[in-house]
């Protein structure tokens, strides 16, 4: 059996067809009543910081931490890190705000980072008399549900730089699946 | 001094860009500091541990 049809009380028919290959796949569907969104199992978190500033050193990528989760549907971000458990491709958004603690920056910068290297860069400021500065990093990544992991780095050049307890935060959400 | 001050101590004229482009220090966050991640720069070899603790 390739497919089941479901017909509907007047007209027409929903079609469940299975793949062409060999093997068993399980659809679940979520426990919802009423119109069912089929995405229950699609990753989805925000944080962001809250409590104290994150004093990192001038000029060094430093992985920044996020002490708040507003959601994480899966389960998935822990330690500042979102590891993604389904495989896909998940819209990565984050917006870090920095300043020097005294001063002005000539330089500040955001990356989105994948099992630990630099994968995508975000906003590049190079610029004089940066004061206070929110910088942001946008892209489509891709994991492959076990292994793949993304964090959120950030630089500055400046005297003792932070990253401020406002304005700092970090989201994804799967988009499609692999 | 950061390890940022001691290269820049050691290589005096290396630029802040340099730090964007061939040169990658990181910190993870996990406790264990700063660390060089990359280092390709044209002109000037990557230091060594000796080098850097004798500034």
């Amino acid at each position: 059996m390739s497919s089941v049809v479901i017909s509907g009380d007047t007209s027409g028919s929903i079609t469940l067809s299975a793949p062409a290959v060999a093997g068993s796949n399980t659809i679940t569907l979520p426990a919802a009543t009423g119109t069912v969104m089929v995405s229950g199992n699609m990753p989805a978190f925000s944080a962001y910081k809250s409590g104290s500033t994150q004093s990192i050193t001038s000029s060094t990528w430093t992985k920044v931490t996020f002490d708040v989760e507003e959601y994480d549907t899966n389960n998935n971000f822990s330690s500042s890190r979102f590891t993604p458990t389904v495989a896909g491709y998940y819209q990565v958004n984050a917006s870090i705000d920095m300043l020097p603690s005294s001063g002005t920056a000539t330089r500040a910068s955001t990356r989105i980072y994948q099992n630990g290297s630099a994968y995508k860069n975000g906003t590049e400021l190079q610029i004089s008399n940066i004061t206070e500065v929110g910088v942001i990093a946008s892209a489509l990544v891709y994991c492959n549900g076990s292994t793949d992991y993304i964090e959120m780095y950030a630089l500055m050049t400046g005297t003792t730089p932070s990253v401020q307890n406002y304005g700092t935060y970090f989201q994804a959400s799967m988009v499609r699946a692999a | 001094m950061t390890l940022f001050e001691k290269i820049k101590a050691l290589y005096p004229s290396l630029e802040d860009k340099d730090f964007m482009t061939v040169i990658t220090l990181q910190n993870d966050s996990d406790g264990k500091g700063d660390y060089i991640a990359r280092w390709s720069h044209p002109e000037f070899a990557q230091p060594t541990q000796a080098e850097l603790d004798a500034i």
